[in-house]
Order: C-alpha cells, then sequence, then structure tokens
C-alpha cells in the first residue's frame, strides 16, 4: 500500500517537482497542499486548500499521512508561521511521521569556506536567513524530522537563478564580473533536491540531522554565468567590469525602480534591476559540503552541462511564448 | 592576508612553510595554488600597493648598448602585481618543438617534454583571464570564422593557430581578495630581500634577509624558498647571495645569468594583396567567452626542422606610423600623441626617432584630411579599449589599400655570451646592480631571414600579392627598437646537468635542496611564444610540488589532504 505524503507550499517550484517525483514513485501517494493555488497538478494527484499556519488545518491534513515535506516559502512570517505550526504537530505526534523541512544554505549566513553541516548557524544574512535559522530552532524542539539545506536551486521554472539570469545574460547586463564573481555557486537542480526528499523520506535512522544539498565541483558564479550563456547562445559573453556594475547598481537600479512604479498602472515592465544581494551573493566564497548526503542519503547529482541544457530548452520557450 | 613590512618589528624572525619571493604573475599564482594546503605562506614584495618611484629605482642598472637593449627598470614593476600591472595580456603556450633538443639551435632542449606542462596550461589560462586553453582556430572557434588570408596556401605556415588575449589582467588588484582573505598566506609588502643565506655546507638557505627602505631589517627562515621575480632579478639574488659559495648561490659553473634571451621581433616590408578588402582578416575575433583572439602566421616545426631555423610567427600590421606618407590620420594621431603613450607601449608604436617640422606637419596634415576614420578609430578606442575593464587588445587599422607591414617575432637562441652580470654598484639596500649584455646571434639571424623569405615565395606562389621587403634591411629592423621588452629569458635554465644548467626539472636550485625559481628564467629556450602564460604554469607546477612535498613531510596532514582531495573527485 503506497504511503500518503502531505507536500506544504506544493505550488512552488520546488513543491512542484516534489509533487512530480513522489508520483513518479511506486511508493508514495502525494498530497499536494495550497493554500489559494490553482495550481495544475501531474494526473491523480490529490489537492487540498489549507492554511498551513492554523493548525487545526494542518493537523486535519496530516491524518494518516506517513510524510510530510515542508517547501512553504515567502516572508520571514510565513516561513516562520508556517514551520512552528508544523513541528509543534510533529513534536506531538508518533515518530512514524517524518517531516522533511526545506531549510536553506542561508542558515551559515555570512560564512565563508568549506561548510559542512556542523558549521555554526549565523541567520547574519537578512530576513529569508533569519527565518530559515528561526524554524531550524524549532525542529530542536522535537520529532522526527529531517532538515535539508539546498544551495542555489536551479531548474526550469526558477523564477531567480534561471529565469532572473537568463534575462539578465540576454541583456548582456551581468556576464564574466570578474573579482565580483569569484564566490562559489553552490547549485543545485531542482530534481537533486526533490530526489534528496524522497530519500530523506524513507532513510531510517536520521531523525533530527541535517543535509547540504549542492553539487560537489561547484562552480563559481561567473563560471556559471559563462556556462548558462553559452548554453542560452547568449555569446560573446561580456566582462561587466566594476564601473559598470557600480552604474547598474547606483544609478540604473534606482531608475528601473521608478520605472516599474510608474509602468504598472499601464500594464508594461521595464528591465528588472540588479540587485545589492544578488552582487552580495556573486561574491560570497562560502563551499557546501555535500558528502554527508551523498554517503548517508546515496545522493548523485545531475551534472551542470545536462541541467543546463533543460534549463536553456525550457528558457527558450519561455521567451517564445 | 596583505600586510606591511614597515609594521614589523626591527630584527624580527618570521617562519613559514614556504617563502615566495615577489609578487608578480609567478608569485601570486603560487600563493593562490596554496591556499587552503594548510602550508604557511609568506609572499616577500619588494613594492606596496601602488608604484613608487623609489621601490622602482632598486631595479635601476646598467646595459652594455643602450640601442640594444631598454633600460632595465623598464617593462618591469617592482610593486605588488609586478609586472601584470602594465602587462599586455598576450598568451599563448609554447610549441612542443620548442622543447625539443634541435642540433641546429646550439643548447637548446628542454629536461622535459610539454606534457609536463600541460596540466597546468588550463588553469594557467583561466589565471590569466584568457579563457579556454584553446590555441587552435577549430578548437577556440566551433563555427568557422574568415580566414586570415583568403588563398594562401603554405606548406611552411599555418594561421590556425591563436594567440588569446588577458584583460589585461593586473594579478595583484585581481586576486587581492583572495590573498587578503586567504589564513594561510602572509603578503608581507615593502619586503626587500636583500640575501639568501645559506647554511655552512651551501646545501640549503637557512633565512631571507629582507630590508625596507626605511630601516628596518629582518629575516624569514622557511622550509622552501621560491625566486618567482623576473629573469633579470632572478641573477641579482643568486649571484650577491655569496657569504657562503663566493661565485653565487646555483653558480659553481658559471652558468647564471648566462643564455639571456629576449624575442627577435621587428615589423618589415610591405604586403601588398591582389585580392578584394574582405579577403584578408588581420584583426581580433571574439570567442563565446568573451575573449580576444587573434590569428597569425607561424612557421610550422617541420619547416622549422626543414630550414634547420627557430621558431617565427609573424602578424599583418599597419604601417611605420613614423612615416607620414602611409596617409592614415589615425596612426599619425599616434605618432602626435606619443607623450600620452607609456614608454612600454609607445617605443615600438612610434619608436624614438626624432622627427623634423615638416614630418610634423605631414601627421598633422594626414589627421586633418582623415577625419571620419579618425573619429571612428577614436570612438572605437574609447567604447572597447579606454572604458571596458578586457580591454581591445592593440590597435587595428584596416588597409583600403589592402596593404600591411609585416610583424615578426621570433624564437632567440640561448646563448652563453649574452648574459647578466652583478656590476660594482649598489643601490641604496647596498644589493650589487645589474649589468646587461645582450646579444643576438647569426642563428637569430637566420631564423628572421630565411623565415621572412619563405613567406615571401609562398605568398607569391599562393598568386594573392606579394611581400616586399630588403633582405639586406633584415638585421637593422630586427634590432631597431633591440632586444624585445619585458622577456627576461633562460638566465637561470633548467637542466639536468649542473655543468650546464642551474635549475633542475623541479625548478629547485641545483646542489640546494629547498631553493626554487619560478621565472622565465629557468626557461632553457624562448619560443616564438610571449613567455606570461608559460611563467603562471610553470608556477602552478611548482606550487604542486610544494605541495606533494609538504604531504610527504607530514603524513597526518596529507591524509586528511586525500580524504579532501578523494571528496572532492567523488
Amino acid at each position: 500500500m503506497k504511503q500518503r505524503i502531505v507536500v506544504l507550499g506544493a505550488s512552488g517550484f520546488i513543491g512542484r517537482r516534489v509533487i512530480a517525483a513522489l508520483a513518479a514513485s511506486d511508493w508514495a501517494m502525494p498530497v499536494a497542499a495550497m493554500h489559494r493555488s490553482q495550481a495544475a497538478l501531474p494526473p491523480g494527484v490529490e489537492r487540498i486548500s489549507i492554511n498551513a499556519t492554523v493548525e487545526s488545518e494542518l493537523a486535519q491534513a496530516l491524518k494518516g499521512a506517513t510524510g510530510v515535506v515542508n517547501c512553504v516559502t515567502g516572508s520571514y512570517e510565513t516561513i516562520v508561521a508556517g514551520a512552528r505550526t508544523l513541528f509543534d504537530i510533529a513534536s506531538h505526534t508518533p515518530a512514524t511521521l517524518r517531516v522533511i523541512h526545506m531549510s536553506s544554505m542561508a542558515v551559515y549566513g555570512s560564512a565563508t569556506g568549506d561548510i559542512d553541516e556542523t558549521a555554526p548557524l549565523r541567520g547574519d544574512l537578512g530576513p529569508y536567513s533569519a527565518a530559515k535559522i528561526e524554524t531550524e530552532k524549532f525542529a530542536a524542539r522535537g520529532g522526527n524530522i529531517v532538515l535539508l539545506r539546498p544551495g542555489i536551486v536551479y531548474g526550469p521554472e526558477s523564477p531567480l537563478w534561471c529565469e532572473l539570469i537568463g534575462r539578465l545574460l540576454m541583456a548582456r547586463r551581468i556576464g564574466d564580473l570578474g573579482l565580483a564573481g569569484d564566490g562559489i555557486c553552490n547549485l543545485v537542480h531542482v530534481d537533486d533536491v526533490a530526489k534528496a526528499a524522497l530519500l530523506a523520506l524513507q532513510a531510517p535512522g536520521i531523525e533530527g540531522q541535517a543535509f547540504n544539498l549542492g553539487m560537489p565541483q561547484a562552480p563559481t558564479w561567473n563560471d556559471y554565468f559563462q556556462r548558462y550563456a553559452k548554453a542560452l547562445g547568449a555569446v560573446p559573453v561580456r566582462r561587466i567590469g566594476h564601473t559598470r556594475l557600480m552604474l547598474e547598481l547606483k544609478a540604473l537600479g534606482p531608475a528601473l525602480k521608478v520605472a516599474a512604479i510608474a509602468a504598472h498602472p499601464v500594464g508594461l515592465s521595464p528591465p528588472v534591476p540588479i540587485r545589492p544581494w544578488l552582487l552580495d551573493l556573486c561574491r560570497h566564497a562560502i563551499r557546501l559540503r555535500v558528502s554527508k548526503a551523498e554517503n548517508v542519503l546515496g545522493m548523485k547529482w545531475i551534472p551542470l552541462d545536462d541541467g543546463l541544457r533543460e534549463v536553456a530548452a525550457w528558457f527558450r520557450a519561455k521567451i517564445a511564448a | 592576508m596583505i600586510v606591511d613590512a614597515h609594521d614589523f618589528p626591527n630584527g624580527q624572525m618570521l617562519t613559514a612553510d614556504v617563502c615566495i619571493v615577489g609578487a608578480g604573475a609567478a608569485g601570486i599564482a603560487m600563493a593562490l595554488e596554496l591556499i587552503e594546503t594548510g602550508i604557511d605562506v609568506i609572499v616577500l614584495e619588494s613594492g606596496g600597493l601602488k608604484d613608487d618611484r623609489k621601490t622602482q629605482s632598486l631595479y635601476a642598472g646598467t646595459v652594455a648598448d643602450e640601442r640594444l637593449h631598454s633600460p632595465i627598470d623598464r617593462y618591469r614593476q617592482r610593486r605588488y602585481g609586478g609586472s601584470t600591472t602594465i602587462w599586455g595580456g598576450r598568451c599563448m603556450p609554447f610549441d612542443p618543438i620548442d622543447f625539443e633538443a634541435r642540433d641546429y639551435v646550439p643548447h637548446s632542449g628542454w629536461p622535459l617534454g610539454i606534457d609536463a606542462l600541460m596540466p597546468f596550461y588550463p588553469k594557467a589560462n583561466r589565471i590569466c583571464e584568457a579563457g579556454e586553453f584553446a590555441y587552435n582556430i577549430g578548437a577556440a572557434f566551433k563555427l568557422s570564422t574568415h580566414p586570415m588570408i583568403e588563398g594562401f596556401e603554405s606548406t611552411h605556415f599555418t594561421s590556425d593557430t591563436l594567440e588569446r588575449f588577458s584583460c589585461p589582467t593586473d594579478f595583484g588588484a585581481r586576486y587581492g581578495h583572495k590573498l587578503r582573505a586567504a589564513a594561510n598566506v602572509r603578503m608581507v609588502l615593502h619586503a626587500n630581500v636583500t640575501g639568501l643565506r645559506l647554511n655552512a655546507s651551501g646545501s640549503a638557505v637557512e633565512s631571507v634577509s629582507v630590508a625596507t627602505l626605511a630601516g628596518k631589517n629582518f629575516s624569514v627562515r622557511a622550509g622552501h624558498v621560491v625566486l618567482a621575480t623576473g629573469g633579470l632579478e632572478v641573477v641579482r639574488l643568486l649571484l650577491a647571495s655569496r657569504d657562503v659559495k663566493p661565485k653565487g648561490i646555483g653558480n659553481d659553473h658559471d652558468v647564471v645569468g648566462r643564455y639571456y634571451m629576449c624575442h627577435i621581433a621587428g615589423t618589415i616590408g610591405t604586403l601588398q594583396f591582389d585580392r578584394p578588402l574582405g579577403s584578408v582578416w588581420h584583426g581580433y575575433d571574439v570567442s563565446d567567452e568573451g575573449i580576444y583572439c587573434r590569428r597569425r602566421l607561424a612557421l610550422t616545426a617541420d619547416a622549422q626542422r626543414r630550414l634547420g631555423i627557430g621558431n617565427f610567427i609573424a602578424r599583418l600590421h599597419h604601417p611605420r606610423i613614423t612615416d607620414p606618407a602611409h596617409r592614415t590620420g589615425i596612426l599619425s594621431l599616434l605618432y602626435l600623441a606619443k607623450l600620452f603613450i607609456p614608454y612600454e607601449y609607445g617605443k615600438r608604436l612610434h619608436g624614438e626617432e626624432k622627427a623634423d617640422l615638416r614630418t610634423w606637419l605631414q601627421h598633422l596634415r594626414n589627421v586633418i584630411t582623415d577625419p571620419f576614420y579618425t573619429v571612428a578609430f577614436l570612438w572605437h578606442w574609447l567604447r572597447d579599449r579606454t572604458l571596458p575593464e578586457r580591454k581591445f587588445p592593440s590597435v587595428i587599422i584596416r588597409s583600403r589599400a589592402n596593404r600591411y607591414s609585416l610583424d615578426f617575432h621570433a624564437e632567440q637562441e640561448p646563448n652563453p655570451e649574452s648574459r647578466v652580470t652583478l656590476s660594482n654598484e649598489c643601490d641604496v639596500l647596498g644589493m650589487p646592480k645589474l649589468h646587461v649584455d645582450w646579444r643576438y646571434t647569426a642563428g637569430d639571424m637566420e631564423t628572421v631571414k630565411r623565415a621572412l623569405s619563405l613567406l615571401a615565395d609562398d605568398i607569391r606562389q599562393s598568386g594573392i600579392g606579394r611581400f616586399d621587403y630588403d633582405p639586406a634591411a633584415v638585421e637593422i629592423e630586427m634590432t631597431r627598437y633591440g632586444a624585445y621588452g619585458g622577456h627576461h629569458i633562460g638566465t637561470a635554465r633548467m637542466g639536468n646537468d649542473p655543468r650546464s644548467s642551474v635549475v633542475d626539472t623541479d625548478c629547485r636550485v641545483h646542489g640546494v635542496e629547498n631553493l626554487y625559481v619560478a621565472s622565465a628564467a629557468v626557461f632553457p629556450t624562448s619560443s616564438q611564444a610571449n613567455p606570461t602564460l608559460t611563467i603562471v604554469a610553470i608556477a602552478l607546477r611548482l606550487a604542486t610540488h610544494l605541495r606533494a612535498r609538504h604531504e610527504q613531510a607530514t603524513p597526518g596532514h596529507a591524509a586528511a589532504l586525500a580524504g579532501v582531495a578523494a571528496e572532492n573527485i567523488a
């Protein structure tokens, strides 16, 4: 008999892939929990509409389930409230309910160098990283909980790392950033994240543990931009120098923000500004060590060039549409 | 981290696993390669973060013939980043034939082949920011590109090899953030090495003596010492350290400073093509990674062997700028703007020829009568050269007459009489200054003469035009600006025999167990290639060697590193 697995945040970028992976398995019966979304689902997948921050609604949804995958994202409040509710239930429910919580490499904050799961947590990179730390604190209260800490989750439909970056590459607004792009881009394909979630649902004896998710030979951001640009045909890749980046941040950024506000009522969408946090990330020299996910969960990773081919095809189709 | 020797107490003794002397292309490449290895590294750099006249003057010395060699404080920079701060950025690897012992090139032959460098070239290329290690047109450009010269058929020359261009990358500025963040690397600025102190038997360096221009002195004691200075300064450091070895370190057989090579280069003749304008492409192609690449005419290895001459390449070039007969406004403007062009670039651009008033007026007329192309060129220069970080590499002038001159760059053969020695004068730190006696040989002239003659024949036989030049003027043209500036090669050559070489295949000075040289000084031959890429490759190879030695010496550490390596490979 198939196991009932509830996916919270099932309409999101990662949630959709987790649903698809569960639906394709021979052991899971996925249930897509969404708040207001009417996103399409694979055939035969059960849909429930709940507010995951309301304990009674969530408890009802989890009845009969052997696992739950929490892919809820959003504002600090949304992330924290949802996780608090889920982990409260988890701490009171029998150990047969395995909770997989999508945390993030953001919990390591501004740490640099090689980082494994034992590294101290620092929520010093803004509200998102603070929210993820807060949720991990709830997880420490007990329950059959496994934490996944993916790096930069890319793949078709990734709004940030594939769509936004793709548009910026096509417009030659990013490319080879020189020393500003020397940070490590800890990429992990969204299907690998989904696969890790499924493996973590089934693996015995990993309660309370955390797993970094990312490709072992992670490229620098410059390498990622170069390789993605090549896959998109956005060549030759342009060197974007320090002065140009500063102009983007200090002059073009504010102008585009104003333009976006002005253009909104008439339905126009000017180019998006490059945000300072993106450039901070491109400099960040943090390398996720992922041997634990490989050794304990048995993870193997989709090669970057394979992933980028798939992403480029999706991007071209999206632009054409 | 980057620290300043001015902040050290006088008389301090620093210790490290590896002490690298010089923070230029080789020193910084090595330091980068040793980050996060657990090896404690000190880099001693004479200069500071910016150019400083007083420090630069420590490079001053004398030359035997000022017409044949630039002043030796030119074309090299004594500062953090070294000569990469003024580098032109041209990258290309050596050719396999460069490593061979060739009976027609005296003293040729490396004790290793190109295979020993191939594992390091791709990374060297990345550090130089020259993109992929693809130096053949087919490998670099998946889609076909226009031929260099349509209809040119030759079994002696190929136009399929490339030179690729760095930004050009100032290594200090580009990689400073990594060096600052590295816990195991101490970059010490304003630290002038004044001597290598050997143990009593002369078998190892015990310490490195360092002084600042402000009068402080300190020492570094390190397991391994690497001289990562240029090919001239290596000689100075080895020969000036003579307290244990009276003839200087590594100089038992009087080899240090000999075999000094630059390159033989010049611009000659007129290439007139009979084909349509579009049939000749002498400019740059841009690879997918945004790298400027340029084809050139390279003499094949077979042709070199058949003719018994050295390596040789040539590029199509604009007419000589100094002669206003070219009637090209932008070339005349470059001539008139000579005062604003740095010495290192200007020398070969406009020479040091004195012009009379009539010549000046003719150049001015060229500028005035060719305004549209001049303005278009200036716009291109501003957009593609002045403003971007990745700079358009050189002046390319489209010839409306399909007429060019030929710019050649040839191997110089090793010659023990071409040498760098210590002079009797000392600098303010008490270091003997250098005296450079650069010489070329009949063999060097033969390489250029025979290659030019062969090229002229091949162009004529291809039926695409003609190459006219005065064979009697070859020597004048190849020495018009003297030895090619900035390429200081061969002064501490690599070899298996201490009687004819200074370092072994690991770049270790013969007879001194912990002293190494990472520099063009170790190249036994000069190739046609500019040296920087190979300097970086050699430096990376040496860093790998030192890492392996360190791991052998510290088994526990080695096991830990092996674990990391295995994990990374998995």
